[in-house]
């Protein structure tokens, strides 16, 4: 990858990885914020056609697997860039004293880093979007990764403003 | 049903085992590899370099980092698990509760909270 810094600054390189992290992360939250929707409340059929109803009117198995592919991709790019953040951005906050804006980002990492392992199971059971005993597992299962999705983008969100691009 | 169909089911059922107890021994693993410091290996950013099992950080090297080691860990025990729980006989897969994949991330969550709580301080 040297061979790129030969054209652009390492503070470019670096941002521009941030750049794709985030819109990645954007791309992913509209998806599985649609698809939690989508279970938690599911368009009634007859219903008034606004704005909320189209919302909630997707089609989950159909939003499974770019979330999967969505979340793996993000995730790479995060796990790239925190070689980066471990050293240029973490130390200077440490020594700022804005301990619980790092255990927030501590806890975005750990639960993303679950949400990953979770996502074969999840997969598994939008795949098999046909059968019944699913439904419950399926439906919570996406809800608590959407949850976890929500929590690491407005915590990354935060701490960019902390100390983002950059640094 | 078909001979075809019932082996596809089959099939799929083993997958869906290995699945569900994949993802939910990744994420006890995670937090034990977590908060018991097992990471498969250390990398120092500063250097560019990779240690096996855990080394703290050295002097003038900045710091350590074991959340890719952790990972790792996590995942090779995990599929190990998984593995298994494929190969065990259909009357003992069908007992495994699919609820565990949403309530194991749920249950684990203050875990990580209080394995967290040096952070948490009030200044």
């Amino acid at each position: 990858m040297d061979f790129i810094l030969d054209y652009i600054s390492v503070n470019t390189f670096w941002t521009i990885l941030a750049i794709v992290h985030a819109l990645l992360a954007v791309a992913l939250l509209g998806a599985i914020t649609h698809q939690a929707a989508a279970v938690l409340a599911p368009a009634r059929a007859g219903a008034a056609e606004g704005f909320v109803t189209h919302f909630r009117a997707v089609s989950g198995p159909r939003y499974a697997g770019a979330i999967c592919v969505l979340w793996v991709l993000t995730f790479i790019f995060g796990a790239w860039i925190y070689t980066r953040y471990r050293v240029h951005v973490r130390l200077p906050i440490e020594q700022e004293g804005l301990f619980k804006t790092l255990g927030a980002f501590e806890l975005k990492e750990h639960l993303t880093t679950i949400g990953l392992g979770l996502l074969p199971v999840y997969w598994y059971l939008w795949k098999n979007v046909r059968n019944a005993a699913y439904t419950s597992a399926r439906k919570w299962l996406t809800v608590v990764l959407a949850a976890i999705c929500w929590y690491a983008f407005l915590t990354g969100h935060v701490l960019n403003n902390v100390r983002g691009f950059g640094s | 049903m078909s001979a075809a169909s019932d082996t596809k089911a089959q099939t799929s059922s083993r997958i869906g085992t290995f699945s569900l107890v994949f993802g939910v021994s990744f994420a006890i693993l995670y937090v034990v590899c977590d908060m018991g410091a097992f990471p498969m290996f250390t990398y120092h950013p500063g250097p560019d370099r990779f240690d096996m099992g855990f080394t703290p950080p050295r002097r003038d090297e900045g710091p350590a980092m074991y959340w890719y080691g952790w990972i790792a860990n996590s995942a090779v025990g995990a599929s190990a698990l998984g593995v298994l729980a494929a190969l065990l006989p259909e009357k003992i897969r069908i007992r495994i509760p699919l609820a565990l994949a949403w309530i194991a991330p749920v249950v684990l969550l203050p875990v990580l909270i209080y394995s967290l709580k040096f952070y948490w301080r009030w200044e």
